[in-house]
């Protein structure tokens, strides 16, 4: 028997060794040895394999099935093969000694064990374990690197030596690719990063790891396989090629990861002028005639080859032409392209030629087991390859479908011939494996599939046995929440709801990357993309609930939700005992103090953060009042998007374009003539100005868009006065941004340094008008309190006065509910001016401590800087001076 | 709480799944690979058969009753009702263990009778499921939350 008998005897001399590793004799016992390890190592594949398959049919169900299905042929299946097969051909083409066994069996447990962990990290959530394992990876994968390069020190070398580069090449980039995953998957990346590390990850590990062994391989394999000479070039033009491919995918990979649109390009066009190269010199081997060792091993190598070149042509494209976010989605419209048209069908050719060849022990039992192996192989290969074309084309969803079920159905069947050759008896004697593998496999099978039944629909059983006892006597009110995903977070991140509402979410993605919204023990929507929208019916909720975007890494970058119950205040509405009154308000109470931890950074706005570029702070410096008398004012009721908080933008309802409006100024008996233009199209607005009066029956009545109004009022009275839009619901007009601040000076006002005017109020995020933000409203649960608008927008850009000068501020709580004490940390107010009435004067033994107003009330305090320093001012209520009602004057 | 009428007959309950479970075990991994080696082709077939047919006997007779038997009572004492079977969490975990034991006998079962029929092969795949189902089913059983 001779190893060889299937490689053609092309120049003269004992050709291509691929098959025996160098030193392994004819003895019995180091063949069934090499046959053992083969057996051992291609049960992992074939059982990861399976898995991988298991998966994709929970695809539907389980939004991490996807990831898990690629992560477990890719991961799994293929690198267990390309780590065996890439050593294998490595110590034949370099004519090496072979490597030693017990470590070769330990690093490929050890790839084993850490992919296995990644995969359980993932799918668990557990992240200490999904690093742990991504670092067990790069060690056993650079383990395996430094095998293949001692291999090459002192071998004897050959004409096929240059391909054992390829495979160190392939190492290195899964080296990459393991670490740009850890990246991913834990988060670590931040919400920008994502996208550009994701392409590179595809790319080192589809192109580098999987692409270049394959690639390196076909230069001896498809000649062996087709049974011809090798091609005079194959010696230089792999060279050249490696050069070509693996060059072009660093340059590739680090253009995307750096966000280098060119360099990308430019790596990948060169990996692609490498493929062009590779293509020709395989093509023209084919025209040397004869009959192929195998035709089946032969067309799915050609299939698998062809469907690598059009991908990355594909991808060149759309990395050339698409902006980042489509190339994201296009890249992974790909993915079924490489992965069955590619990946699945290179593993099929070469294992259809190569698996009978080291399982066999004579020429007989190999043409016996491919023979197995090549059953159907055309039925089989046309299913596979239209499946991918089903797929990849952008064809109605029942295509794919079918696409799903030929590709699974191609696997499946080549997945059993493999099992059957892997049990098939060695000797006579010995029993069958078969029956072994089938069963363990099938009863695998039923185990996942019985598990999965078993956890489907949460543990929620506990709460919603409660939730039947609560419900009993309590009407219980329906909310339903409009939630949005993207950009790395969900919105809103805070749901406060009373105990026993029915909660159902509209959950809608906003983002070129697909997302997901999944609730502890509950519901999880389907992967939606850009602009899909889903509703999840939670039920009653009883107690707390988490939320997240179950893809990779996601959750860590923040993709958070959390659904916080509230006591009964908002369901017992139809309640007439007392007991549950008293505990609704003591509740509330608590539910009051929760909001706090609510909206300290972290679950609300991050006021850490810094603002985009290009913001402006709103000026609180307040000009002297004019000089005329009659104020003529033209004030446009309009939408605008503005930044509210560091990196948080919100739909604002506005008068003149900026929340809070302008601030008007003047003098005792001045007359204002205000004309109000309702801009905004979609809904009527109106105004009240507090410093006038006047029966506000006309000129205070709504306009409709589009319509003029003309206000006209004399200050008659001094104060710091609240303007507001008078239409209902108010709470809405208010809360989202309809109000500004009239200041008339009190005759005989004193002359001050500075003046400044804070206008404060509380921020709702979220869909102006919807039903969430109404929600937060009514029950007075903000995302941040504001002065002038903008969270923490002071403390960015502090006011800047110098030691001694003496201040003034004025002060005006807009509300819409909460009022504000109003303090400067460092200083003790010696005048303060209250709703038209000074309440201290300077020269008394007083000092005044804080400005309380409630909501629509106004005044100004003074006080003199004593010495240089960051003196911070804040509403003194810790709640809302801790979620940005806090800003600081710099005295220099 | 101590040892009382309930401990054991989860006591019951979970020595029988570790004699059937166990049983399976060690004559897959121990006696019947030991009996191939040390036993001639004739005297093998006949050893296997007895011990199937004993092992056998011993599920039907003994280990069925005494799982259907206490598993029934403590699905009672905990007040698990048919409706509560359908139910996320407890009863639904509940409700695919006892599926997946029902395959298992189903494959036991079919092991006999292939046995029977002279198809070695498939009495080999159907004893190895039966084997790899009820680790399965131990896995459910652990996924129950206790008392």
């Amino acid at each position: 028997m001779n190893e060889l008998d299937d490689g053609p005897k092309a120049d003269g001399r004992r050709q291509l060794p691929l098959l025996q590793p160098a030193d392994a004799g004819p003895s019995r016992f180091k063949r069934s040895g090499v046959r053992s390890r083969h057996l051992r190592a291609h049960v992992l594949v074939a059982g990861w394999a399976g898995l991988a398959l298991l998966a994709a049919t929970a695809q539907g169900t389980l939004p991490v099935a996807r990831w898990l299905a690629v992560h477990l042929f890719l991961l799994g299946a293929a690198t267990t093969a390309i780590v065996v097969w890439t050593e294998h051909f490595a110590v034949a083409m370099l004519h090496a000694g072979l490597p030693d066994q017990r470590l070769g069996a330990v690093r490929l447990a050890g790839v084993n064990l850490s992919v296995a962990g990644v995969l359980t990290g993932v799918w668990a959530e557990l992240p200490v374990l999904t690093v742990t394992a991504c670092a067990g990876l790069v060690a056993a994968v650079t383990a395996h690197l430094f095998v293949l390069v001692r291999m090459g020190r002192g071998a004897l070398g050959g004409r096929l030596a240059p391909i054992a580069a390829y495979y160190r090449t392939a190492a290195a980039a899964l080296v990459v690719g393991a670490v740009l995953g850890g990246l991913l998957a834990t988060g670590a990346a931040g919400a920008h990063g994502q996208s550009g590390l994701r392409l590179a990850h595809i790319h080192v590990t589809l192109l580098g790891w999987i692409g270049l062994p394959v690639l390196g391989t076909l230069f001896m394999l498809w000649p062996t396989v087709l049974g011809v000479r090798m091609h005079e070039a194959t010696t230089t033009t792999a060279r050249r090629v490696l050069v070509c491919t693996g060059g072009g995918l660093a340059v590739a990979v680090t253009g995307l990861a750096a966000d280098l649109r060119w360099a990308a390009v430019a790596g990948l066009a060169a990996y692609a002028a490498g493929l062009a190269v590779t293509a020709r010199l395989l093509t023209a081997t084919v025209r040397r005639g004869r009959s192929p060792v195998s035709v089946a091993a032969a067309w799915s190598l050609a299939a698998s080859a062809a469907w690598l070149v059009a991908g990355v042509a594909f991808d060149l494209v759309l990395l050339a032409t698409r902006s980042e976010t489509a190339a994201q989605d296009g890249v992974d419209a790909l993915v079924p392209l490489i992965l069955l048209g590619f990946v699945a069908q290179v593993l099929v050719g070469a294992l259809t030629y190569l698996l009978p060849i080291v399982l066999s022990s004579g020429p007989k039992e190999r043409a016996g087991l491919r023979a197995v192996l090549e059953r159907g192989w055309a039925p089989r290969l046309a299913a596979l390859d239209l499946a991918v074309a089903l797929l990849v084309l952008p064809l109605p969803a029942p295509a794919a479908t079918a696409g799903t079920v030929l590709a699974a159905a191609a696997a499946l069947s080549f997945l059993v011939l493999v099992v059957a050759v892997l049990g098939h008896r060695g000797r006579p004697d010995e029993p069958s494996r078969t029956p072994v593998l089938l069963g363990t496999a099938a009863a695998v099978v039923v185990t996942v599939l019985a598990v999965l039944v078993a956890g489907s629909g949460g543990t929620g059983g506990g709460s919603d046995v409660a939730a039947g006892q609560g419900g009993g006597g309590v009407a219980t009110t329906t909310r339903t929440v409009a939630v949005s995903l993207g950009n790395m977070r969900i919105t809103p991140s805070r749901i406060e709801v009373a105990k026993g509402t029915a909660l159902r979410l509209k959950v809608t993605n906003r983002d070129a990357q697909r997302h997901d919204l999944k609730i502890d023990g509950g519901p999880a929507t389907a992967l939606l993309s850009d602009g899909r929208s889903r509703t999840l019916d939670l039920g009653t909720v009883t107690a707390d609930r988490k939320g997240w975007c179950t893809v990779p890494g996601h959750r860590a970058a923040g993709m958070t939700l959390d659904i916080v119950v509230k006591g009964g205040t908002g369901s017992g509405a139809t309640g007439t005992d007392d007991m549950a009154g008293m505990d609704g308000m003591h509740s509330g109470a608590h539910g009051r103090s929760g909001d706090s931890t609510g909206s300290t950074p972290g679950t609300g706005p991050d006021l850490a953060a810094g603002f985009s570029h290009g913001w402006q702070p709103r000026s609180a410096a307040l000009p002297a009042a004019p000089v005329a008398t009659v104020h003529k004012v033209e004030l446009h009721a309009v939408r605008r998007t503005v930044e509210v908080a560091p990196g948080v933008k919100q739909e604002m309802w506005t008068f003149g374009g900026t929340a809070p409006g302008p601030t008007l100024r003047g003098k005792v008996g001045d007359v204002f003539e205000v004309t109000l233009v309702n801009d905004d199209p979609t809904m009527g607005h109106g105004i009240d100005f507090h410093a006038g009066s006047l029966a506000p029956d006309k000129p205070m009545r709504t306009i409709q868009p589009g319509e003029r109004l003309v206000y006209r009022f004399r200050a008659d009275r001094s104060g710091a006065w609240l303007y507001h839009c008078s239409t209902m619901p108010m709470l809405q007009h208010i809360g989202n941004g309809m109000y500004g601040a009239v200041i008339i000076d009190p005759p005989g006002l004193a002359k001050a340094d500075h003046e400044y005017v804070l206008v404060s109020s509380e921020l709702f995020l979220g869909t102006p008008g919807s039903t969430a933000q109404v929600a937060k409203m009514r029950q007075d649960t903000p995302d941040a309190w504001m002065f002038n608008g903008v969270a923490a927008q002071y403390d960015k850009a502090p006011l800047s006065v110098r030691a001694g000068d003496r201040v003034r501020f004025w002060v005006v709580a807009a509300g819409p509910n909460d009022g504000i004490a109003f303090h400067v940390v460092g200083t003790v107010f010696d005048t303060v001016y209250k709703e038209g009435a000074y309440l201290l004067r300077p020269g008394g033994a007083g000092g005044s401590q804080a400005l309380d107003l409630s909501a629509a009330q106004g005044g100004f305090v003074e006080t003199v800087f004593p010495g240089a320093g960051h003196y911070a001012f804040v509403d003194h209520d810790m709640r809302h001076a801790e979620a940005g009602a806090h800003g600081v004057v710099e005295v220099r | 709480m101590g040892v009382g009428l309930w401990s054991l007959v989860r006591f019951l309950h979970v020595t029988g799944a570790v004699l059937w479970v166990g049983g399976q075990l060690a004559l897959s991994l121990v006696v019947l690979p030991l009996s191939r080696r040390m036993l001639a082709a004739k005297d093998r077939d006949a050893f296997a058969a007895r011990v199937g047919r004993r092992f056998g006997i011993l599920t039907g007779a003994l280990f069925l009753p005494v799982q259907l038997g206490t598993g029934w009572a403590i699905a009672w004492h905990k007040g698990v009702t048919w409706a509560s079977l359908g139910e996320p969490g407890y009863g639904r975990v509940l409700a695919t263990k006892l599926g997946l034991f029902a395959l298992v006998m189903l494959a036991a079962a079919a092991h006999g009778w292939a046995h029977a029929r002279h198809r070695p092969d498939l009495a080999r795949a159907l004893a190895v499921a039966s084997l790899v189902g009820s680790l399965g089913v131990v896995l459910l059983a652990t996924a129950l939350p206790a008392t």
